[in-house]
């Protein structure tokens, strides 16, 4: 990989990470009520603009990493999104990692890195 | 949301027609994404290509498809099992690997298989991890996202 395309890679996985991290903070505030009001709260906060801008801005950098790398390899390395956020899930919202679940993580990163590594 | 036990043959159609639909769109999305950026390039940090981007219908059409794949999660998600589901999301991988052979050209190397075979066993684990979880509860924010939880109530 080029170091401009490992760049738009590690964008591509910071915004799509922050953005779903984002969405879930302003899911999970137990102050939203519910329905309309629900939205209504949640519009007011910031969390769900930063969210939809971290995801505006991740399709931005998305579009620019596809128009430098094949789509079939791509959209493999894509797939370390999913264990990024896991992660994160993790770290900032104490999600348990079941050992089936870090098994899985371990073996999507490494078939990650055996796309990444190819050149 | 309620965790409904598949039984009858018409509820495996549904979600099977369903999850087909689905990688239909996913797949719709990612091949304009990339014919967005073919179209837009060299990539650049400028208005000038964001302009590029939006002067072409690719973009348009992959935000139809995101449209389409976000109606058909939400009516899915009324009935599938998050284990399963949460592999039907990752799922595309497969069918995007084959758009990009048969519309692109794009050679699917020994190396690309592989490492394709070696994520969708890790999705396989991280689905069997998945199944039991009740969305609202227990289940990861990554499962979340993907199940649009979040715009569900």
């Amino acid at each position: 990989m080029s170091a401009l395309i490992a760049t738009l890679w590690l964008i591509n996985v910071s915004l799509d990470t922050g953005g779903q991290l984002a969405f879930k903070a302003a899911a999970s505030d137990p102050r939203a009520g519910d329905g309309i009001a629900r939205w209504r709260y949640m519009a007011s906060r910031p969390w769900l603009w930063l969210g939809l801008l971290a995801y505006a801005l991740h399709l931005l950098s998305w579009i620019a990493f596809l128009s430098l790398v094949d789509l079939s390899k791509g959209i493999l390395l894509a797939s370390i999104n999913m264990v990024a956020i896991m992660i994160a899930g993790r770290l900032l919202f104490r999600e348990k990692l079941s050992p089936l679940r870090v098994v899985g993580i371990l073996l999507v990163s490494a078939g990650v890195a055996i796309v990444g590594a190819s050149g | 949301m309620s965790a409904h036990t598949p039984t009858s043959a018409r509820t495996w159609r549904f979600y099977l027609g369903g999850f087909a639909l689905l990688m239909v769109f996913d797949t719709l999305v990612q091949v304009s994404f990339k014919l967005t950026g073919t179209h837009a390039f060299p990539p650049e940090a400028s208005w000038a290509w964001v302009l590029r981007i939006v002067g072409h219908p690719w973009i348009y059409i992959a935000l139809i498809g995101y449209i389409g794949s976000f109606f058909t999660w939400m009516s899915l998600l009324k009935y599938a099992p998050i284990g399963p589901a949460f592999a039907a999301t990752h799922l595309d991988v497969v069918s995007v690997m084959l758009a990009s052979a048969w519309i692109f050209h794009e050679a699917l190397t020994p190396v690309r298989l592989l490492g394709a075979g070696v994520i969708m066993l890790g999705i396989l684990c991280l689905a069997l991890a998945e199944s039991g979880a009740h969305p609202e509860h227990d289940a990861p924010t990554e499962a979340k996202g993907a199940l649009g939880v979040m715009a569900g109530d």
